[in-house]
């Protein structure tokens, strides 16, 4: 794409900056920060990833996974800070998930252990992964409140914490899982996927950009199972201090 | 008798108000076979009080005892097996009656005990009830007396009821108090209950700790403490309590 039409997508920004005027919604300030932090954030990425690309360096990609996992961690982790250590859980259960997803990638060699496969799918794995641990803590937030009742009873008949925990651990994980399972089965007829969408766009065969799209769609999905398991098994013991009493 | 329970300055802060006491230090004990009645006027901590021997809530001084064995060299788990607290607003579990009456013996990896539960839930008049019901579709009084056979079946060494029948008629409040005696006699276990009637608190018990003005005030004699209460506020209270209930009766 040239620079030309580059600068002629601020087109689009024109639109929604008139609409929000003409409608007095008060959006201009957002849409100006959003428009430039969005250039901004993905232009930096795109030079990164140029000089990742060539460099080859596997500690570069390192980083840059580990970046990708602790800005994951920082904002899943927000959604229940009063939880003690709950970033560091998140990132953890995204640290598993990743090493898992790329073992079995790369180790049958799936995909070529190149930057270039490597970090977009870890991307894509990690920020789903965050999507899952960001609704299995909101899940878990609202078990706590709501079903505190219903765990003290447990613990009052003699229950251990875990036992106490188990029943509403176990709707968090279903329910955090449950969006990945649903848009796999619409996949293609109600959305296009971005990736595929990307690589049609800049000119791969519309049957390869599927092949890999399937690909995602089902390390997405694993990456989902793993995320969800793991930080169920480690809210046992987040939630609930030693004695049972929840910490939200 | 060697004391089941015992409480050793045990003492809770209010919750809104971190500077005064909700209840200062008490040091008590329960022995088996006690029959305790814990009275006082609303928002006294007598729940809070319940809550903290279940270690469902922690105190904020003090500590108690177990056995003899010091709570903190206890598991959570095993010291509320043996001190089970019956809530003031019952709640079911998940899933059927049948379920919830398993509860202890699924917890616990023990046979469950239909006989028992039936012969319980017969005694409280629930000898009629489906077991295959959804617990929540249970009426307030329904599920009062489901949660006490789920504690009963538990066999606990102490149990706490929090006003077991406040929501029961008369009938079935006799039925109630008349289980828990029995069980009590055969089990040999201590029964600490709260009550707003001091009928019923005369009924059951031998030892009465009355709760008022952040402390525990008087702990007496049952007979002693209704005939003549050693301090002006109970004598206060129960000359309310005189006259709620010939009010309740006319
Ligand atoms: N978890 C809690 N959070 C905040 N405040 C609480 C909590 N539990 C109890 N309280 C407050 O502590 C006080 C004592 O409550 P508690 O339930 O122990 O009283 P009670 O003597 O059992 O009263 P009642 O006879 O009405 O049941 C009340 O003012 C109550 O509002
Ligand atoms: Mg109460």
């Amino acid at each position: 794409m040239s620079d030309y039409a580059l600068a002629l997508t601020l087109v689009f920004v024109g639109i929604t900056m008139l609409l929000s005027i003409r409608q007095k919604l008060g959006l201009e300030k957002e849409i100006v920060v959003g428009t430039v932090r969005s250039a901004l954030q993905l232009l930096l990425v795109g030079y990164i990833l140029h000089i990742v690309f060539g460099s080859r360096h596997p500690l570069l990609i390192m980083l840059i996974i580990t970046v990708m996992i602790a800005v994951a961690a920082w904002n899943a982790g927000g959604r229940a800070k009063r939880v003690p250590r709950i970033r560091l859980a998140v990132a953890l259960a995204l640290l598993c998930t990743e090493s898992v997803t790329m073992a079995v990638l790369l180790g049958l060699g799936i995909i070529e252990a190149t930057p270039r496969f490597i970090i977009p799918v870890s991307g894509m794995t990690i920020g789903s992964s965050m999507v899952v641990s960001g609704l299995f803590l909101n899940q878990m937030k609202r078990e706590t409140e709501s079903s505190r009742g219903e765990m003290e009873a447990y613990l009052a008949l003699g229950a251990t914490v875990r036992q106490a925990l188990a029943p509403s651990v176990k709707r968090a994980v279903r329910s955090s899982m449950i969006p990945t399972f649903d848009s796999m089965k619409t996949i293609g007829l109600v959305q296009l996927p971005g990736m595929m969408t990307g690589m049609i766009v800049a000119g791969a065969e519309p049957i390869e950009a599927v092949r890999y799209q399937i690909l995602i769609v089902f390390v997405l999905a694993s990456a989902a199972a793993i995320t969800a398991m793991l930080m169920g098994y480690m809210s046992y013991r987040l939630w609930l201090d030693k004695e049972g009493r929840p910490y939200i | 008798m060697t004391p089941l329970l015992e409480l050793h300055q045990l003492a809770k802060l209010q919750f809104d108000n971190r500077e005064e006491y909700l209840f200062r230090p008490i040091t008590s004990k329960v022995a088996q076979g006690d029959r305790i009645a814990v009275i006082g006027a609303s928002g006294q901590g007598k729940s809070t009080l319940l809550r903290i021997l279940a270690r469902l809530e922690r105190p904020d001084e003090g500590y108690m005892s177990l056995d003899g064995v010091s709570d903190k060299d206890w598991k959570p788990a095993q010291w509320r097996k043996k001190v089970c607290y019956t809530a003031q607003h019952p709640v079911m579990l998940p899933g059927t009656v049948e379920d919830n009456l398993q509860t202890v013996s699924r917890l616990h990896s023990l046979p469950f005990d239909a006989p028992a539960a039936k012969g319980y839930m017969g005694q409280l008049g629930l000898g009629d009830l489906d077991w295959k019901k959804e617990a929540s579709s249970l009426s307030g009084g329904e599920k009062q007396r489901v949660a006490l056979v789920r504690s009963l079946l538990l066999q606990p060494d102490v149990l706490l009821l929090d006003e077991f029948t406040a929501s029961l008629d008369p009938g079935s409040r006799e039925g109630a108090e008349l289980c828990v005696r029995q069980w009590a006699d055969t089990s040999k276990a201590a029964v600490v209950l709260i009550s707003h009637d001091m009928e019923q608190a005369e009924r059951m018990c031998s030892v009465v700790w009355f709760m008022a003005g952040g402390e525990l005030l008087e702990a007496a004699d049952a007979g002693r403490f209704f005939a003549a209460p050693e301090t002006e506020a109970a004598r206060q209270f129960l000359k309310r309590h005189a006259g709620e209930g010939e009010t309740k009766n006319v």
